[in-house]
């Protein structure tokens, strides 16, 4: 299978003729060309791409960091290019962003990184520690890790708190992008199976952004970018 | 709320760049809040002069006049002088005795003016009382002797000084504390009104008379004859020269007043005995403030010298020389402090805007998490603004010891340093040399014609002390240091693109 067929509209992530383009020194450059995807709650979806290919473009298009300059992306019956869509609310209940840099706040520690995302959004602070620290202790962090600040951690103790801030206020869709690019084999091994476990057993809609090919192993549909444009690949 | 505590807590995560902040601010701070300190003292003080000094006005024959007068009287022959007073009328005399006098009228007229609180006349004469003598002068007349001294000595050891005043608390010599009364009473408003003949004398005279309080003295009306030619003056109080004991080393040996020869009698009756009813020396004024002085000069040359016949020959001499020169250093201090102030305010804001463009430039990467998790405008900057503050509260507080501590040392070295910069002007120009002799500005305030005061230069100090303006003044000034700086999370949070700063590696 290479595309995902039809759906209820609550579950699925549309992604329909989305284009964005940057403009650059000598020129204007088309990071995203018409791309059209879905992707499923409970899915594993992975696109992949060389470097520059626009494939992080895309992915911080679905997440509302980025605006498209033409198409429509529906997340799970919402609309977030509506010029009065709410995106506060659609990054804070809705997304769950990990990166390949980790981006955790260095002076914080696993805990409260993983607690801020529930502190902005106003979840009380009794049940913002028992939520982290439950979610922290499914991503292996317990004990003194907890409380260590986050410089002082291993790339794959970072990506696993990345995880679990990402998980934070338990949001549908989790966009990774290049999760496993800092990390050795054996920790992006163990990322990526979370990763997996998060759509199949949680029913979390994944979308994964990579270079990596060995990730294909944990995908459920595969797309393959190249110059702005998307196409469906075997998995 | 709790980006008021992710702020705070931001703060106690950052030391070493809080720290930096801090330690920049604290010094500029210091430095703001200690020239504000002395800024607002020397205001303060300037204010506080201007009650006391340079508000005091005195209405008189100008000294030009008197010159004029006495090179006329020179160039005449005394023999035919005094052959002209011998056919002179009663009015012709007194008008003759009165050319260096002012009228009383018109001194009352002149203290009606809005600016003026109190006032007073004066008349200083020399009286022959013929029953007294002073060893003090009869010693001091020997001593100095000679022609040349003819002018400033009275012609006969019995001939002594006398003042009148509308009050005897208010004559000058008593405001000033160089005299005080031992016994007795001072003689009041109605002993001049009612012209009652009471004398103040002094102590050491009044022991080598044997006079006590209530015991009469004559005295002669001069150009009276016959049966109205005495007084007779009772003695209403006894007073105590403590001028001499303190201003002794000071003084000129040379300045001609005998502690003992002075007599305090009311107003009206010195004018008796000298024979010049309805005239005085001069009228003196109490102003409600310096700033009057300039108004009051400006009437005085409508009212007196245009408005009045002959009124050319009077001038208003006022003591605002002396406010101009106690608060000209103060003045300059509070110039220069003011400029200190805007040049370390100018430090605070730019160290504020430079450190917070580095420190929120540094973390564009959180600003980018932040606002992917969602996070507002008003919640990431609610956080920086709580960071912010608590850096500049801390630096306020120990710039706020720290000023408390340097302030007056501050002002103190400004105000050395504008003196010497004024002594070397004036070294390099000539000017700043004593203003001595019989001309000089002496008012009665500060002693009379025979007070060398005027040569004196006023010590001006300057007192910082805290007052809660400058707390208020503080506290605007960290709330404008904070905004300052949270004005740079705003521009870049508006200008943040996350996806990029996400992106980096």
């Amino acid at each position: 299978m290479v595309a995902v067929e039809q759906g209820n509209m609550a579950d699925l992530l549309e992604v329909k003729e989305v284009s964005k383009s940057f403009r650059v020194k000598s020129g204007e450059v088309r990071a995203v060309d018409g791309v059209s995807l879905r992707a499923r709650k409970g899915e594993v979806t992975v696109i992949l791409g060389p470097s520059g290919s626009g494939k992080t473009t895309l992915l911080y298009l679905i997440g509302s960091l980025e605006r498209p300059d033409a198409g429509e992306i529906n997340a799970f019956g919402e609309d977030i290019c509506r010029p009065d869509a709410d995106l506060i609310a659609y990054r804070r209940k809705r997304v769950g962003f990990v990166f390949q840099m980790f981006n955790l706040i260095p002076s914080l520690t696993a805990l409260e990184n993983v607690t801020l995302p529930m502190d902005l959004d106003g979840v009380p602070s009794e049940e913002q520690r028992g939520r982290a620290e439950k979610l922290l202790a499914g991503m292996g962090i317990e004990g003194r890790l907890l409380r260590a600040r986050a410089s002082r951690m291993s790339g794959g103790e970072k990506q696993r708190v990345a995880i679990a801030r990402a998980l934070a206020n338990d949001p549908d869709l989790i966009l990774a992008d290049e999760p496993t690019g800092n990390l050795d084999s054996a920790s992006g091994r163990v990322v990526v199976d979370i990763l997996a476990g998060l759509a199949r057993r949680e029913g979390k809609c994944v979308l994964i952004v990579t270079h990596d090919e060995s990730i294909l192993r944990a995908a459920d549909w595969a797309y393959q970018m190249r110059d702005g444009k998307l196409r469906g690949i075997e998995v | 709320m709790r980006s008021v505590k992710r702020g705070l807590r931001s703060f106690i995560r950052h030391p070493l760049a809080s720290l930096a902040v801090i330690l920049l601010l604290f010094v500029c701070l210091t430095l703001s809040l200690s020239m504000l300190a002395v800024r607002m003292a020397a205001d303060s003080q300037v204010e506080e002069v201007k009650g006391s000094v340079g508000n005091y006005a005195e209405l008189r024959v100008s000294s030009q006049y008197q010159m004029e007068v006495f090179q006329q009287q020179r160039k005449q022959d005394p023999a035919k002088r005094q052959a002209e007073a011998r056919k002179m009328s009663e009015e012709e005399v007194l008008a003759e005795r009165a050319q260096l006098m002012v009228p009383e009228e018109l001194v009352d007229d002149f203290s009606r003016q809005p600016e003026v609180v109190s006032y007073d006349k004066v008349l200083e004469t020399r009286v022959t009382l013929p029953e007294i003598e002073s060893a003090e002068l009869a010693s001091t007349l020997s001593l100095r002797g000679g022609p040349s001294s003819g002018a400033l000595s009275p012609s006969e050891e019995n001939s002594f000084f006398f003042e009148g005043n509308t009050d005897g608390a208010s004559a000058s010599d008593f405001l000033r504390g160089a005299k005080v009364l031992a016994e007795g009473s001072f003689y009041t408003y109605q002993d001049y009104l009612q012209a009652n003949p009471v004398v103040l004398v002094e102590k050491t005279l009044a022991e080598e008379n044997g006079l006590e309080v209530g015991d009469t003295i004559t005295a002669e009306i001069t150009g009276a004859q016959g049966r109205d030619s005495e007084m007779e003056l009772t003695v209403k109080g006894i007073y105590e020269t403590v001028e001499a004991e303190q201003e002794g080393e000071t003084r000129d040996p040379m300045a001609f007043n005998p502690a003992g020869s002075k007599f305090y009698a009311p107003l009206s009756v010195v004018q008796i005995l000298n024979g010049t009813p309805g005239y005085v020396e001069l009228g003196c004024y109490y102003l409600d403030s310096a700033d009057s002085s300039a108004a009051l000069q400006h009437k005085f040359q409508d009212m007196v010298i245009n408005g009045t016949e002959g009124g050319e020959r009077y001038e208003l001499a006022t003591d605002y020389s002396d406010f101009e020169a106690i608060s000209e250093p103060l003045h300059k201090v509070a110039r220069t402090s003011l400029i200190g102030l805007v040049g370390a305010l100018a430090a605070c804001a730019l160290i504020i805007v430079l450190a917070m463009a580095i420190i929120v430039g540094g973390r564009a990467r959180e600003l980018g998490v932040l606002k992917a998790m969602g996070a507002t405008h008003r919640q990431v900057l609610l956080q920086f603004a709580a960071e912010i503050t608590c850096v500049c509260l801390v630096a306020a507080l120990l710039a706020m010891g720290m000023s408390a501590v340097i302030s007056q040392r501050l002002g103190d070295w400004l105000l050395r340093e504008d003196a010497l910069a004024t002594s070397e002007q004036e070294a390099q120009s000539g000017q700043g040399m004593p203003v001595m002799g019989f001309m000089a500005r002496n008012l009665y305030k500060e002693g009379g014609r025979f007070s060398l005061s005027g040569s004196d230069k006023p010590e001006v100090k300057l007192e910082v002390v805290y007052r809660g303006g400058l707390l208020a003044y503080g506290i605007l000034i960290l709330l404008g240091i904070s905004l300052l700086g949270t004005a740079v999370p705003v521009v870049w949070i508006n200008r943040l693109r996350p996806a990029r700063v996400l992106a980096m590696e």
